[in-house]
């Protein structure tokens, strides 16, 4: 599992760099976006591995972690930067 | 999405020098969208939908099969195998069983396993290695795999009355730990057919049986018996020589051996020994034979390929018996399951023309089944140092009979 694992993350890390050349970083994330993607391709990739590994067994954990990686790389930066707006405008409200 | 980088409007400058790299950004920006989409898709598709996930187990089993060896993605990323050998017994003695499973508990998706009843040819097979890596192959994927063994078939002998071990093999299966009882299918090679076309035309069984697949079997022992005395074969519509190997001619003997006398069983086994060549019988040997035995001699002796039809009406009444009884005709109509047939057009064992007859009597009864033509395998096994010609040609075969199989439980 540890191969596996290793081997999830790799695939994370391009599919995040894929979502950067696609140009789905959002605006906020200037600082520190161009290897925040990877990064965060990464770790979805991992959990899309393991979910997959659960709920599917081992032979179709990878092709989960694909998909879950995508769906994180293009999801997940909006609405991060879609809570952070929130919370921002929650705290500025006297 | 990215401020960093120029927006679409700003990238359309006819005049500009800088239009070309801006174009080929744009460019690129598409393309890693439509990569993106696309392994989006294809993993969504390939690890939930039940087409998918089968083209996903035949992707990872094709290579293992040609190969005949486990690849390191199937080892990898399959589940861990568990080999047990057990001993149940029927209404016709033991029946010996070798279970390949995965050490794992089934996943929620799709939850039971699919199960596959492998009945190997005549003799014990249990340890070659082409079996062995077929079970623990189809085992990674999350199937559970029993290879059936008799004490008829480890002598040699076709029995129709084995057909009863593969019932209780599958009966065994349906109440067998993680096994989804609706999703459990048999697969048959060279003899072996006959075990599996019995069991699943068995009523206890039949309505149950997920699929049949059928590699190298024989559908009628007549027309083989014909064949072996022509060493000819008729392959649409066009005469073939084709020469039996040693173990059909000895399995065929040692089969009708219990309707034969001693000293007839004695010199046919002289004539017609496992492993070589044996010498012909001598004319004062063959003064030793009836009639009968004599006819059935030279049909498996090739001596007399003009006075074949003659030699089969000399056959005494038993020995016509034991070859209807060994024949599939009288049990095709009663499966329920389709049939998937796979036979090698250059089958030394048994002959092309066998899976020919087989075939075009399921169509005539409109029986759901399909049949492909292989020149890959040596019998069942498959030859080693293929052309690449050869394997994309018959691999695609191969995977769609793969992906047929494994739907069921996928």
């Amino acid at each position: 599992m540890l191969i596996l694992s290793l081997f999830w993350l790799l695939i994370g890390l391009l599919i995040g760099a894929l979502a950067n050349a696609a140009k789905l970083r959002p605006a906020a994330w200037v600082h520190g976006g161009r290897l925040g993607m990877p990064g965060l391709g990464a770790l979805v990739a991992l959990f899309g591995g393991w979910l997959g590994t659960l709920l599917l067994g081992t032979l179709f954990a990878t092709a989960t972690a694909i998909w879950i990686a995508v769906l994180g790389v293009a999801l997940l930066p909006r609405l991060i930067t879609w809570c952070n707006a929130w919370l921002q405008a929650r705290s500025s409200v006297p | 999405m990215d401020d960093t980088q120029p927006s679409t409007k700003q990238g359309i400058d006819q005049v500009s020098p800088a239009t070309k790299p801006r174009r080929t950004l744009k460019l690129g920006q598409r393309a890693a969208q439509a990569t993106l989409a696309f392994l989006l898709c294809a993993g969504f598709f390939l690890s939930l939908f039940p087409w998918g996930r089968s083209l996903t187990r035949s992707a990872f089993l094709l290579p293992s099969l040609i190969s005949a060896s486990e690849p390191a993605p199937l080892v990898l990323g399959g589940d861990p195998v568990r080999f047990s050998r057990i001993t149940i017994s029927s209404a016709n003695g033991p029946v010996f069983l070798d279970i390949y499973e995965p050490a794992t508990p089934p996943p929620p998706i799709p939850g039971g396993r699919e199960a596959i009843i492998n009945i190997v040819g005549a003799g014990d097979n249990r340890n070659v290695p082409q079996l062995i890596n077929l079970s623990q192959s189809f085992a990674h994927e999350g199937i559970v795999v029993v290879n059936v063994g008799t004490p008829t078939l480890f002598q040699y002998k076709v029995s129709a009355q084995d057909g009863e071990a593969v019932v209780q093999a599958f009966k065994l299966l349906e109440h067998w730990p993680g096994v989804d009882s609706h999703h459990i299918g048999i697969i048959a090679f060279s003899v072996g057919g006959m075990l599996a076309c019995v069991a699943a035309a068995d009523p206890r069984i039949r309505d149950r049986v997920a699929f049949l697949a059928i590699l190298g079997s024989y559908f009628d022992a007549t027309s083989l018996l014909h064949t072996v005395g022509r060493r000819a074969q008729d392959v649409n519509n066009h005469t073939q020589p084709w020469q039996p190997i040693t173990t059909s001619l000895y399995v065929l003997a040692i089969t009708v051996s219990s309707l034969l006398t001693p000293t007839e069983n004695k010199l046919l086994q002289k004539a017609f020994p496992l492993n070589n060549i044996g010498p012909p019988l001598t004319a004062q040997q063959q003064a030793q034979l009836s009639p009968n035995a004599a006819a059935f001699y030279h049909l498996l002796e090739g001596d007399e390929p003009g006075s074949v039809d003659h030699n089969l009406t000399a056959l005494s009444p038993q020995i016509k018996t034991l070859l209807t009884q060994l024949s599939l005709m009288s049990v095709i109509d009663q499966i329920r399951a389709p049939i998937h047939l796979m036979h090698d057009r250059n089958d030394p064992s048994i002959p092309f023309s066998q899976a020919q007859e087989f075939a075009a009597a399921l169509a005539r009864i409109h029986h759901p089944y399909d049949f492909a033509a292989y020149g890959i395998f040596s019998h069942v096994e498959v030859q080693p140092n293929l052309g690449l010609a050869q394997v994309l040609s018959d691999g695609t075969k191969l995977f769609q009979a793969l992906n047929s199989i494994l739907l069921v439980g996928s």
